[in-house]
């Protein structure tokens, strides 16, 4: 909040799916080595946030500037060549192919050398050691929990700066979530990878979170820290009480 | 027959569930065959319907229907559901995969040996180089369809365009078909990349429509283009192909004069036979070199999940228009090497028929498999010769093929895709990575 430069910085944002508004003037900060969370009730437009950022849809106002330049209408395959990765909703791994094979697509679009790259398998593999005694399997028969983790190993892979996160934790069984969001805080802590994560899971999201986001029909209606806004009366009504997971 | 998940989750077990099943059926056929067979009808001489009653007939049928639905329903219960992965003892497994790792190159090596072993037997080179040229259309295929996951129902139409291109450069220039076969596979790809960019965000059912469309508009071209194509009328007098520069006929000029040796016939034909083996040969050879770069990766992944794709930064516009136009241009080098075989071809051979002959080939050998499509390509084209004798039945026998194997290998005959990333070192886990718990 207080950082002159910001990351990420989004400006008034406005999105939408045809005529339906899906963000409707959003304005977040990310600085960097920041965890940010952005929390938030189902359609209350946190994945369009993070796909706008990606250019699909498409802004329809306002600004998204990255290490201070305007990445708006940049188009969305060069993106990632920006050193932005994104782990989207819903896992998406690439069923047929194999662990090494879907790692190795994220960082094929990426241009570095293959000590690199080996280094970074490394990494993932230190991570998340379920993926190196996988390596030859296919991604489709891994367990919802194995896929979550191939996704961020496959975003990480392209050796990002900034690592946006989407639902990390759905449909996981609450100790695998956890080592999820362990390893999101290791990545932080160790490596100084910026990270934004989308969560329906309020309670983990904001203890792992340096600043959170709170998200209502398209519009930011609070922001905080972390445990500002787990102390809040209303983020406790609406997204913990009753809701913990 | 009943989807076989219903037996999956409840067996019909027990004699009342066999009759049962024997009764609908019976019933049906009953519905189905009482006006088909039950009436028979004429005409009679003076034009007034006659009708008479073959209830003996119907009776006969409607009982075998109910006998056979039993015997199925037994068989089936006695083999056990379908789709399930059945258990196989180690042996058989290990015996497999020793059938696997030397199959291809056993069939590479048979293949070579052909025209030795059938020289002095025409009708099996021309098959042979038939189905070759089927081997190459299906790997061709096999990029757009199998790697790329977009289904092309118009690819003859690459076919058509590299035929004609050969047929028209080498009658009204003269080219010779070693300047005319890369040219032809480069208009070929122009094309593919015509057709890729109107279907850039269609996917499945409705990109499949617009690459029927698409097949057919290039032969309704050329039928009614007289005055390039000639249109139905075709192009003849197409050259035969020289060994570089040396014809291989009868002339003084010609390769076995030179050589000194007799000449026969059969020069031309064995030389054609390693013309397009080698043609398939190098499609093969350039499908899984692309299958290791970023660029066959990226095809791949693309029919997993586009929006994955898109995500990791491929730009997948490139992606469909560079898988388009390297199937084409190999479609385009298969029709160079068609037309100069032929020595005429015209719109007749053009026609959807083929394409869907193709996709049956890529489809039957397991999307994506190299090996697969190959085996494909011989039983498919071997097969309509096999059943020559059977005639009119010939197609019966040959659509019931089709049938099991969907049902005995739903993802065709070589349904394994080798994975092309590897570790570089040996996998040793140390203990201490594998100690968390298993949930």
């Amino acid at each position: 909040m207080t950082a002159a430069s910001p990351l990420l910085a989004i400006r008034g944002l406005h999105a939408a799916y045809g005529k339906i508004e899906a963000l409707k003037g959003v304005d977040v900060e990310i600085n960097s080595g920041e965890i940010v969370a952005l929390i938030g009730a189902n359609g209350a437009g946190k994945s369009t946030l993070m796909m706008t950022i990606f250019g699909k849809p498409r802004a329809r106002a306002g600004q998204i500037l990255y290490e201070g330049k305007d990445i708006t209408a940049v188009p969305t395959h060069e993106i990632a060549h920006l050193r932005i990765a994104q782990s989207p909703e819903g896992r998406r791994i690439f069923p047929r192919m194999s662990v090494a094979e879907n790692l190795q697509m994220g960082a094929d679009v990426t241009e570095s050398t293959p000590a690199e790259r080996e280094s970074t398998l490394e990494r993932v593999f230190a991570l998340f050691p379920r993926l190196k005694e996988r390596f030859a399997q296919r991604g489709g028969t891994l367990s919802g929990g194995e896929q979550q983790m191939l996704a961020i190993g496959r975003a990480l892979m392209s050796r990002p700066r900034l690592l946006l996160l989407d639902e990390p934790s759905l449909g996981l069984a609450p100790l695998i979530a956890r080592q999820i969001f362990d390893a999101i805080r290791t990545l932080n802590r160790q490596d100084g990878l910026t990270v934004l994560i989308v969560e329906q899971n309020a309670n983990h999201a904001l203890k792992l979170a340096h600043r959170g986001y709170v998200m209502v029909n398209g519009l930011i209606t609070l922001a905080g820290s972390g445990a500002e806004l787990l102390q809040r009366p209303e983020i406790r009504a609406a997204y913990l009480e009753g809701g913990r997971h | 027959m009943t989807a076989p998940s219903t037996h999956t989750t409840k067996p019909a077990t027990g004699i009342p569930a066999l009759l049962k099943t024997g009764f609908i059926n019976a019933v049906i056929a009953l519905v189905l065959f009482s006006l088909m067979v039950g009436i028979r009808t004429e005409a009679g001489s003076e034009g007034q319907l006659t009708y008479w009653t073959r209830f003996g007939e119907l009776a006969s049928l409607v009982a075998a229907v109910f006998g056979g639905s039993i015997v199925i329903e037994l068989l089936r219960q006695w083999i056990g559901p379908t789709g399930a992965e059945k258990l196989v003892p180690p042996a058989v497994q290990s015996g497999m995969s020793f059938v696997g790792r030397y199959l291809a190159p056993a069939l590479l090596i048979f293949t070579l040996l052909v025209p030795v072993i059938f020289y002095n037997q025409r009708y099996i080179l021309d098959l042979a180089i038939l189905v070759l040229t089927y081997v190459m259309l299906g790997w061709g295929l096999n990029v757009v369809v199998g790697l790329a996951g977009l289904l092309d129902l118009g690819y003859v139409a690459f076919y058509a365009v590299g035929a004609y291109s050969y047929a028209l450069l080498a009658t009204n220039f003269g080219w010779s078909f070693w300047i005319c076969l890369p040219l032809a596979g480069i208009l070929a790809a122009f094309w593919g990349v015509l057709l890729g960019f109107p279907v850039l965000r269609l996917r499945g059912d409705y990109l499949a429509i617009v690459t029927l469309a698409f097949g057919e508009i290039i032969r309704l071209v050329l039928i009614n283009w007289q005055t390039l194509t000639g249109g139905p009328n075709g192009v003849s007098g197409i050259p035969r192909p020289t060994l570089f520069g040396i014809p291989l006929n009868n002339s003084d000029e010609g390769l076995a004069a030179k050589l000194g040796i007799e000449y026969s016939p059969t020069h031309r034909i064995v030389f054609l036979f390693y013309l397009i083996l080698a043609l398939a040969l190098l499609t093969n050879w350039v499908t899984i070199r692309l299958r290791r770069l970023p660029i066959g990766r990226a095809w791949e992944a693309l029919r997993e999940d586009e929006v994955a794709c898109r995500a990791l930064g491929i730009n997948t516009t490139t992606t469909k228009l560079t898988a388009f136009a390297t199937g084409a241009m190999f479609g385009g080098f298969a029709g160079a090497f068609f037309a100069t075989r032929q020595g005429f071809i015209s719109p007749e051979s053009f026609t959807f028929q083929e394409s869907a002959l193709v996709l049956a080939i890529v489809v039957l050998g397991g999307m994506g498999s190299q090996l697969g499509v190959a085996l494909a390509a011989l039983s498919m084209i071997g097969g309509f010769e096999l059943f020559r004798g059977l005639e009119t039945y010939r197609m019966l026998v040959f659509g019931w093929a089709m049938v099991l194997i969907m049902i005995w290998r739903p993802r065709g005959l070589v349904g394994h895709r080798a994975p092309t990333v590897y570790l570089k070192k040996a996998q040793a886990i140390s203990s201490d990575l594998v100690k968390e718990g298993h949930g």
